[in-house]
């Protein structure tokens, strides 16, 4: 006999015990409920398996191939020791084994919730995200644990792992990435593009801002024009309201004031640094004079309000020996200076459309491509870059006109040498000792002459004291080609004989000055739309002394300084800051600014050697 | 996020129960008529307007006078917004309103888009700096997804809970699941082990089951309850009609949990969508919680 007791659980946890007894010697055990062991349960065949009695053992067999667990092993049948016991398992079922007297009992217990959803469930868990993504405060404290040792740890354990930089200009770190260049806060210039890896060349110690010795260990020459930080400070005065406040901060934070780093910003982006801005110049130069009284510069804030007048680099006294030390001195242009160039040339002559020198260009035009009167460009050449103006040459510019012919010979004619008044002296003596004068047609023959013939006789004897003074003719027209009236005196100042007899007239020193502003920039080719006469007033000048520099007034007419032309109203404003026409670092080039934007334009740079070959003063040799 | 301490009403007022008061909840994005919209808004056109007109030179960047205030600014309101995540967890009784510290935060935060890209000077690159910006757009960002679905979703999640007998709550929806499947259950007794197989399945897989981008998605191909379904219709449809088939209530029982499924799922993805945002905006609050010590630190490192 088996007696089965199906265990339910009530609500409250306390068991129900169902208890039906089945004669025989075998039992089914399935779904269907005309099994012996009904189990209601989707997982369990409707007969799953029969369990047969054979003395001290049952024998449990599938009924079909679905197989059942005993004691915890997959089966699809068993041979069980009543005595001992088992417990089966079918579907979600338990059926414990054991007996009772006689009787096989079958104790059936549900295990497993009829589906899913009947277990128990967190509520608030099930219906958030918990589980299904990495929780928030793991992956928040995951986060910032990589980025601080991403960002933080590694960079200063490279910054302590390699300091070996500062104040050496030949040395830097190995190839490789270098944990602490993540810290920089923008690509170098162009000029520091090779300290990219070197963060400690400049930041020498940590948290100590960037000094100037670091700067200097590359810079000691080219830092050069810089005044003394003394008085750059001296020159830029305490400052007040909020730059005082900001002074303040940034000497808190331990940024002392007149730093190069200043003015020289870097990590501002890759690219050449930026031209120097019209701030900082006249952070100094705006009223300079009231706190740097020792100046000799003046006071400058804006090309457009506030410039001192352009001062020209003339020569004060004839220029003697080479150009290095040429006499120069600057002069204000309001005060008219004169420039001691050795020349005589009156522009206005030259430049008048109706007197002789026009008609006699008009009558060389076809030779010499003259237009109706001369003009600046027919003697005056740009030179290679359009700056400025190569020096004007007599051979080519003068002496179509200005000839220096003093004799022919069938076609040609011989010439004085330009330039060389030794040789000049020679060959009029050669002149005069190697030609005869011209002999008179009147002049007879060997043959007899008969007495009374007055006249040929006189012809002859004239003829014969001609060719016997022939050769002191020369000292005569020596004195008279440097004299007035003579080819040099025209042009040129003539230093006068040592005495009064003497011969030794000599040339006093041409100068032709290319460049008379050394310390600003000006180029002609930025303002070839102009007429030169615009500026230059040559057609009223009639003295080579004088210096047909336009003043400031007339630059101001386009040139409006950094505010524009909103202070002043031009008919076209150019806006000019310093840096347009000076440099910190001057060459003889043009200056960064314009180089900057010559190269965004593809340009070809105007560099220093090519501006101005003959520096200051190209002299004129000839 | 009602206010806690409402003024004593007065006498002549009628009274009003909770829920109705409730109706006159106006969101933290309407705080007080958009208070702190305005100061955000001030606050941002200020930093903007004063961005163009003060020269910095050569260019805006975060290391000039206006940079390290726009930083100073920026971290500091970093700062406090973080604190929202304590404020919000302290309940305290007065007049503080979390709801003020909500809207607060929202607005501060989304000027802290402005404060913190104009504190870059646009000098953007890679590095710790970038890195501390880009954390803190994608904090921002996140947290604008968070405010959409917050705007948008409650809605869609209360009509998928309407019923023809009211709102169904959650629990509500888990007891239908039970007891759909204890239906289930005893209706499949009758089926043959194969019929009976494909409802055990249904039976036997967790209606929370799914990965995030199933719930994300409310994509689950994996169904075994629509499975069944189609199964058992497929294995029905050459068989003759005989009345008082078994299936013929399994089948409609699966389809009830089928649509029941549909619209629990359907509740899992609003929800997913109203809680994932925060799984970004936390996290990375405190990586650029981090990074902003980093930058910071750096700056003063190599200064």
């Amino acid at each position: 006999m088996f007696i089965v007791r199906q265990v339910a659980l009530k609500a409250d946890g306390s068991e129900i015990v169902r208890q039906t007894e089945v004669a025989g010697g075998e039992i089914f055990i399935g779904r269907n409920a005309s099994n012996g062991v009904h189990l209601p349960d989707l997982a369990v065949n409707p007969v799953h398996a029969k369990m047969v009695r054979r003395g001290g053992e049952l024998i449990v067999t599938a009924e079909s191939q679905q197989p059942f667990d005993v004691d915890g092993r997959s089966v699809e049948s068993a041979t069980i020791d009543v005595a001992r016991g088992a417990e089966l398992r079918f579907g979600g079922h338990i059926i414990a084994l054991g007996t009772e007297g006689d009787a096989v009992t079958l104790t059936v217990r549900r295990v497993e919730a009829v589906s899913d959803s009947a277990e128990d469930k967190d509520e608030t868990a099930i219906y958030s995200l918990k589980g299904l993504l990495p929780g928030k405060r793991m992956s928040a404290w995951g986060f910032a644990l990589l980025v601080l040792i991403a960002c933080l740890a590694w960079p200063i354990y490279t910054w302590s792992s390699y300091k070996d930089l500062a104040y050496k200009e030949k040395i830097s770190r190995p190839a490789g990435f270098h944990a602490d260049t993540m810290w920089s806060s923008g690509k170098l210039s162009l000029a520091h593009k090779t300290l990219k890896n070197d963060c400690q060349s400049c930041h020498v110690d940590a948290f100590v801002s960037v000094r100037d010795n670091a700067c200097m260990t590359c810079h000691q020459k080219d830092a050069g024009p810089h005044a003394p930080m003394a008085r750059q400070l001296d020159a830029r005065g305490d400052p007040t309201g909020f730059a005082a406040f900001t002074r303040f901060v940034a000497a808190s934070f331990n940024k002392p004031a007149g730093r190069c780093v200043e003015c020289h910003t870097e990590h501002e982006g890759a690219g050449a640094m930026e031209p120097t801005q019209q701030r900082f110049c006249a952070e100094c130069h705006d009223g300079m004079n009231t706190r740097l009284t020792d100046t000799k510069l003046g006071n400058a804030a804006d090309f457009g309000k506030a410039h001192p007048q352009f001062q020209a680099a003339v020569l004060v006294r004839p220029l003697v020996g080479d150009d290095a030390k040429a006499p120069r001195k600057r002069i204000s242009l309001d005060r008219k200076p004169k420039e001691n160039n050795g020349l005589k040339f009156p522009h206005d002559m030259h430049l008048s459309k109706t007197n002789g020198v026009a008609q006699m260009g008009r009558r060389l035009s076809a030779k010499y491509g003259f237009g109706d009167a001369l003009e600046c460009k027919d003697c005056h050449e740009p030179d290679k870059n359009n700056v400025g103006f190569v020096a004007v040459d007599m051979e080519k510019s003068c002496a179509m006109c200005h000839s220096l012919a003093f004799d022919k010979i069938g076609d040609t004619y011989r010439t004085l040498r330009h330039g060389q008044p030794e040789q000049v002296k020679a060959d009029l003596r050669a002149f005069y000792r190697s030609t005869p004068p011209a002999r008179p047609i009147n002049l007879g023959s060997l043959a007899r002459q008969r007495p009374g013939v007055v006249n040929s006789r006189r012809t002859a004897a004239d003829y014969a004291r001609a060719v016997n003074f022939r050769g002191g003719r020369a000292d005569q027209a020596i004195r008279q080609v440097f004299s007035r009236g003579g080819a040099c005196y025209d042009c040129h100042v003539v230093v006068p004989p040592s005495s009064s007899g003497a011969l030794d007239f000599r040339i006093a020193p041409v100068a032709q000055t290319s460049r008379y502003m050394e310390k600003g920039w000006f180029t002609h080719d930025a303002h070839d739309k102009e007429e030169c006469t615009s500026c230059h007033l040559a057609e009223k000048s009639s003295d080579a002394s004088d210096l047909l520099l336009p003043g400031i007034k007339d630059c101001r007419t386009c040139h409006v300084g950094e505010t524009g032309a909103s202070l002043i109203k031009v008919k076209k404003p150019v806006e000019s800051t310093c840096a347009m026409c000076h440099d910190y670092h001057a060459d003889k080039g043009a200056p960064w600014l314009l180089r900057e934007q010559d190269k965004k334009k593809k340009r070809p740079e105007i560099t220093a050697s090519m501006a101005h070959p003959g520096g200051a003063a190209a002299r004129l040799r000839r | 996020m009602a206010s806690q301490a409402q003024p004593a009403a007065p006498a002549v007022r009628k009274k009003t129960t909770g829920r109705q008061r409730n109706s006159m909840h106006d969101g933290f994005l309407k705080h007080k008529n958009f208070r702190w919209m305005k100061i955000a808004t001030v606050l941002s056109i200020t930093c903007l307007v004063s961005y163009f007109l003060i020269d910095v030179q050569p260019r805006h960047n975060g290391g000039s006078w206006y940079g390290y205030t726009l930083g100073t600014i920026g971290a500091l309101l970093i700062l406090w917004l973080t604190c929202l995540g304590l404020r919000k967890r302290a309940i305290t009784p007065g007049g503080w309103s979390l709801k003020a510290w909500t809207s607060a935060h929202v607005y501060l935060g989304l000027s802290l888009i402005v404060i913190g890209t104009l504190h870059t000077g646009f000098q953007l690159g890679w590095n710790v700096h970038t890195l501390a910006w880009s954390l803190m757009m994608i904090v921002i960002i996140s947290g604008i997804v968070g405010i959409y679905f917050y705007a948008t979703l409650p809605d869609n999640l209360s009509s998928n809970r309407a019923d023809s007998d009211g709102a169904v709550t959650e629990k509500m929806m888990i007891e239908q699941l039970r007891s759909l499947d204890r239906q289930l259950h005893d209706a499949a007794q009758p089926l043959d082990p194969s019929q009976a197989a494909l409802v055990q399945a249904s039976l036997e897989q967790d209606p929370f089951d799914g990965n995030f981008f199933q719930r994300i998605t409310n994509s689950y191909s994996g169904c075994e309850t629509r499975k069944a379904i189609a199964e058992l219709r497929r294995m029905r449809a050459y068989q003759p009609r005989m009345g008082d088939d078994p299936l013929d209530k399994v089948d409609g029982l699966l389809q009830r949990k089928e649509s029941t499924l549909a619209r629990l799922r359907k509740h899992l993805q609003i929800k997913a969508m109203l809680q994932v945002w925060l799984y970004v905006h936390v996290p990375m609050t405190f990586a650029l919680l981090a990074a902003l010590s980093a930058h910071i630190f750096s700056v003063f490192f190599y200064w």
